[in-house]
Order: structure tokens, then C-alpha cells, then sequence
């Protein structure tokens, strides 16, 4: 017995776990990857560069299953607060300040839940529905533009897959409902079927003015041309199309005033009565990533995409400065970043911890230490901030285009608060009577005009 | 990446055609076969998605996009909630309205006789260099040369709708 196995003997059970781990984290593992990255970096290397669409094409999906998750998490977290204050409650307040964290902890319960099938439930189908109704809801988000250059799959013939795919949705839909074997929930399926097959259209006659002005059905076209100005946004020069598309868009998400698909007070919601678990979890999940969906829609066909609403470029160039960038690399400064990086922080820290110092004596040092820290803490996220902002067009697209999506996500919100549920005559006759006549006069007049314009040779 | 597989000896694309095509004889026959017809629904949704698949790979994304829409978005919908109208759980598992097996056999063979008739006389060329048609080479195509079938189609769903209004508004007159 050596002396490495009877001293390890020694320590508790506990210990004799970790250690072992220790090891192996501490010394092996790096030592393994670094002969790894050196036997087969090279190789992997050039397989990775001669495939770099597939690889771009992983990344992308891997980036968009991820997002979708916190997406979620805050469009549900923003639900509860939202709706509490409109009814005069506090809503959610135990996790976190302000019960921040309160839609996490629901999804956890969710994932601990019993997976329960009934007993008269078609196995197959009742287990691959959500799958379905998810996969799609995801699948959406490919084509969606957070960015310039910042699209999953930049496809040209985006709209036309965005509707494609958003189509299936419903099929998802009308599986679950009937493999439950409830009436309610069948009900629910067929209700879901009539009316997200009746919105569709409507929803996609109300894009085509727009593909006639832009001239492209690729969704990174029709975002750069609506660039500049807040008038150059295409809400201007199609604002009917815009209203018939936002309407539709809610039916299309099963959203109040048109969430008869899962009604909870009339048919206990609909398709998704006899889920529990995760499952259920997956068809609720992509309720709300279809409402990230459809504002990010909205937001970038009709009002700018990741434009901001200032042409910022013209305002420099009538100041008489060019376009701003900042063109400072911190190598240049060689060791003494090395010096500024040890004494920026404390120096600043101390300035700004000074005042509150001098106003309060009687407090303690440390506190107003802490408050200088913090203040720190927020001027560097602040510089850091603009100089990304300046510099990548990608970081300044994304931060305009989250602002505006999650502006329309609280209408969404704000409209379940306030809105009465309609009745299924109702919803039918509003789509065929009047959604379909307007969204096909919007094209008529959209095709004249632009005709109109091209022989009196002004476009 | 190398342009044929190592082992097989033809290329990736072929590989995906291959797979498409297996996949879809494979659904096709479950919607035949099937009993329990909510599947063979779900089967035919499949057989659906790998043609478009197969458009993709042929190169005509709009087409592949156009049968994802029409095909699986709405015709596939409205024959499930057809199916669930109608459909109770406790049906009938054997054939019920199966009575014409002879002249439906007859027709099969003739059928796969003319097929294979064209497929032999056909001059197939070697191969055709895949080209990306874009939306507005189909929209030229489609309202110059070929302007005259699209209204006649187009007329005839017309007629279809017209017909079907028509069936529905006059069995409520009967109701009332």
C-alpha cells in the first residue's frame, strides 16, 4: 500500500471525492487538452473552415434555442407584473427583488411535475404535438433579422418561409387537441384550426403591398430600406397593411381578444386540458415565443427593424462632423495598460466615493467606499456600452430592435388586460368581412399607386 | 467538404435525395395502409414535408415554400378537421366503404403500366446543372408565357368556391 492510497484512507468519504475531482480538474484535464488541441487542432481547424455554412448554420440554432428560453422567461415574468398592476396587485414579489426570478422558479416547478398521459390518449400523437408546436414556434425564428447580419438563415425568399413554416403551427394545435380524447379539448383543436387557417390569410394578402414596394421578399432587404428617418419606416406608406397585419398577427398567436383556442372559462384551456408537466410546459412556451415572434414581425417589416428613428449620419454631417468612430486600440499603450488597468479603478473609485464621504462624515468609510465602487461599476458599463455602440453597427441594431419588440410585446400584455375575450361568430366574420376586403384593397391601391407613379415617371 | 461521399461513391446531394425519396414512398404507403386514420394523416403531412425537401434540393426553394404553405399549412389542416368532425374513436378498424376492389385493381395496373411506359420512352438527359430559380424568373415565366392555364385554374377554383358556398347555404335553407 503506498503512501498516496493510505493517506487518502484518511479523509472522510466527502473528501475522498473531491480530491480525486481535484485532481483531475486541476491537473489532467488541461494537460489532456492542451495534447489534444496540439494533435488535432490543425486538422480540426481546416475541416471547420471548409465547412463554414454548416458550422454558421449550428451556431445560429444553437443561439436561437438558447435565446428563446430567457425570451420566454421574461415575456411570462412581464405578463404577471404587468397585468397585477393594471388589476391593482403586486403580483409576483418573493423571488428576487420584485420577484425577478418568479417565472424561472415557475418553469422549474413545471420541469418536476408529473408527465401524466391519460389512458384513452393516443400515445404517439399526444407526446409529439408539443414537440411540434415548439419546433415550429423555433423554427420561425431562422429567418427573424435581430441585426444587421445577425439572421439565423438569410434566406431570399424569407417572408415567404416565415408564413410557410408559422402555418404549421396550427397542426401542432389540432393534434393535441384531438389526441387528448376530450371534448374540450377537441373543441379547443378545431377552434384553434378554424381560426388560425381563416387569420392566415388576411395576415399574408396584408404583405404583399409591402413586397410590391420593396420589391423583395428577403426580410434583410426590406429592413435596409427602411433606414433613416422615422418616416422612411414602411408603417408610413403602408398603414393599413400595418393595422390589418397586427390584427391578424394576434389571432395568429391565439392572444385575448382572440385566445379561443385555450379559453380557460369557457373550455378549460382547450387543447392543452390534458397536458401537465413539461409537455404542457412546451405548449405554453411557445405561446409566449410566438408573441416575441409576431412583435419582432411587426416590428421588422413595418416599423424599422433594427433602424433607429434618427438618421444619426445627416445630424453629424450638418454639425460638420463625419461619421463618429472610435479609433482607439488599446495595444498601442504596451505595458502601461498594464499600470493604467491596477490604478484607474481605485483612482476613480476614490473620486467618486469622496463626495458622498464629505456630504455624510458620520457614516461609515466602507459605505460610501461601495456606493464610489458601484458608480464605478455603472461608468464603465456605460463607456463600454457607447463604444460598442459606435463602433459595431450589429450591437446598436440589436439594442434598437429589442427596445422596439418588447414595446410591442407590452401591447400584446397591455391588450390582455384590457380587452373582452370575442365570441366564435364574431371572430369568423371579422376575418372573412372585413379583414380579407381591406387587406385586398390595400393591395389594389398599393399596385395603382405604385403604377401610377412609374408612368407619370416620378419612381 | 468532399464533393462525393468517400465510401458510396456519389455525391451529398444525392445522399439527401435518396433519403427524401425513401422517406417519402415509406409515408406514402402508411397513408395507404394505415389503419387508424388520424396517422396515416400525420404520415401524409411527412410525405409532404420531404417533397418540399426534395423541391429544395432540385433547386426551387419558392416551390418547396409554396407546397409547405398550401399543402401542409392548409389542405392538410382542413383534411384533419374533416377527419375530426367525422371521426369517432371506436370506428370500424376493416375496410367499410371498400366495395369496388376489382375495377380499383384493374385501374392500378393500368396506371403503373403507362407509367412505366413513359418512363422508358422518355430520353432522360445525364444531368441537369441545378439552378437556383429565383421568385422573379417564376413570376416572368409564370404571367408571360403561361398567363393563359393560370386563369383558366384560377377560374376553375372559382367555380369550386362558388360551388361549395352554394352546397352550404342551401342545406341550411333545407334545416330551417
Amino acid at each position: 500500500m503506498t503512501a498516496a492510497t493510505r493517506s487518502l484512507r484518511q479523509v472522510a468519504t466527502v473528501g475522498r471525492i473531491v480530491i480525486p475531482l481535484l485532481v483531475i480538474f486541476l491537473i489532467v484535464a488541461p494537460v489532456a487538452t492542451v495534447l489534444v488541441a496540439q494533435a488535432i487542432g490543425p486538422w480540426l481547424i481546416s475541416v471547420l473552415n471548409s465547412n463554414i455554412g454548416i458550422l454558421r448554420f449550428v451556431v445560429a440554432i444553437t443561439a436561437i434555442l438558447l435565446f428563446s428560453i430567457p425570451a420566454a422567461f421574461i415575456i411570462i415574468y412581464m405578463e404577471l407584473k404587468v397585468i397585477a398592476y393594471m388589476n391593482l396587485r403586486v403580483g409576483p414579489n418573493r423571488v428576487l427583488p420584485a420577484g425577478a426570478a418568479h417565472s424561472v422558479v415557475a418553469g422549474l416547478k413545471v420541469l418536476t411535475k408529473e408527465d401524466f398521459t391519460p389512458n384513452s390518449a393516443d400515445r404517439l400523437v399526444f407526446t409529439w404535438a408539443p414537440v411540434l408546436v415548439f419546433l415550429t414556434a423555433v423554427m420561425t425564428f431562422m429567418v427573424v433579422p435581430f441585426g444587421p447580419g445577425l439572421v439565423g438563415a438569410p434566406l431570399n425568399i424569407g417572408l415567404l418561409y416565415l408564413f410557410a413554416v408559422g402555418g404549421m403551427t396550427v397542426v401542432g394545435l389540432l393534434l393535441a387537441g384531438w389526441s387528448s380524447f376530450n371534448k374540450y379539448s377537441l373543441l379547443g383543436g378545431l377552434r384553434s384550426a378554424a381560426q388560425v387557417v381563416s387569420y392566415e390569410i388576411p395576415l399574408t394578402l396584408s404583405v404583399v403591398g409591402l413586397i410590391l414596394l420593396a420589391g423583395s421578399m428577403s426580410i434583410d432587404s426590406i429592413a435596409r430600406q427602411q433606414s433613416g428617418w422615422v418616416w422612411d419606416w414602411f408603417v408610413f406608406r403602408q398603414p393599413l397593411g400595418a393595422l390589418i397585419f397586427f390584427i391578424a398577427g394576434v389571432a395568429e398567436a391565439n392572444r385575448t381578444p382572440f385566445d379561443l383556442t385555450e379559453a380557460d372559462s369557457e373550455i378549460v384551456a382547450g387543447f392543452a386540458t390534458e397536458y401537465s408537466g413539461m409537455r404542457f410546459g412546451f405548449l405554453f412556451f411557445a405561446e409566449y415565443v410566438n408573441v416575441f415572434i409576431m412583435s419582432a414581425l411587426i416590428v421588422t417589416l413595418f416599423f424599422g427593424a433594427w433602424n433607429a428613428p434618427v438618421d444619426v449620419n445627416w445630424l453629424l454631417h450638418l454639425v460638420g462632423v463625419g461619421p463618429l468612430s472610435i479609433a482607439f486600440d488599446p495595444g498601442q499603450l504596451g505595458g502601461n495598460l498594464v499600470a493604467l488597468a491596477a490604478v484607474v479603478p481605485l483612482v476613480v473609485t476614490l473620486v467618486l466615493a469622496a463626495p458622498f464621504y464629505l456630504l455624510r462624515p458620520e457614516k461609515p468609510v466602507w459605505q460610501s467606499l461601495l456606493i464610489g465602487f458601484l458608480l464605478l461599476n455603472l461608468l464603465l458599463v456605460g463607456v463600454l456600452g457607447l463604444s460598442a455602440y459606435v463602433d459595431w453597427d450589429w450591437v446598436a441594431g440589436l439594442i434598437w430592435f429589442m427596445v422596439k419588440a418588447f414595446a410591442f410585446v407590452f401591447v400584446f400584455v397591455w391588450m390582455r388586460g384590457t380587452f373582452p375575450r370575442v365570441r366564435i361568430d364574431q371572430l369568423m366574420g371579422f376575418a372573412w368581412k372585413w379583414l380579407l376586403p381591406a387587406s385586398l384593397l390595400n393591395l389594389f391601391a398599393t399596385a395603382l399607386a405604385i403604377i401610377l407613379l412609374k408612368s407619370a415617371g416620378i419612381n | 467538404m468532399a464533393d462525393t461521399i468517400p465510401l458510396l461513391g456519389f455525391g451529398w446531394n444525392d445522399l439527401l435525395f435518396l433519403v427524401f425519396a425513401a422517406i417519402m414512398v415509406v409515408t406514402a404507403l402508411a397513408v395507404v395502409l394505415q389503419r387508424d386514420i388520424i396517422r396515416a394523416g400525420g404520415a401524409m403531412i411527412i410525405c409532404f414535408a420531404a417533397l418540399a425537401g426534395l423541391y429544395v434540393i432540385a433547386g426551387s426553394p419558392v416551390i418547396a415554400a409554396a407546397q409547405v404553405l398550401v399543402y401542409i399549412g392548409a389542405i392538410s389542416v382542413l383534411v384533419l378537421f374533416a377527419i375530426m368532425l367525422t371521426q369517432v374513436k371506436s370506428a370500424p378498424r376493416a375496410l367499410v366503404f371498400q366495395t369496388q376492389a376489382v375495377p380499383a385493381a384493374v385501374a392500378t395496373v393500368v396506371l403503373a403500366l403507362l407509367i412505366g411506359v413513359t418512363v422508358v420512352a422518355t430520353d432522360w438527359p445525364k444531368q441537369v446543372a441545378t439552378q437556383v430559380a429565383a421568385a422573379k424568373d417564376m413570376a416572368v415565366t409564370l404571367f408571360n408565357d403561361y398567363t393563359l392555364p393560370f386563369e383558366v385554374v384560377s377560374v376553375l377554383l372559382l367555380a369550386a368556391v362558388v360551388g361549395g358556398v352554394f352546397l352550404a347555404k342551401r342545406e341550411r335553407a333545407e334545416a330551417e
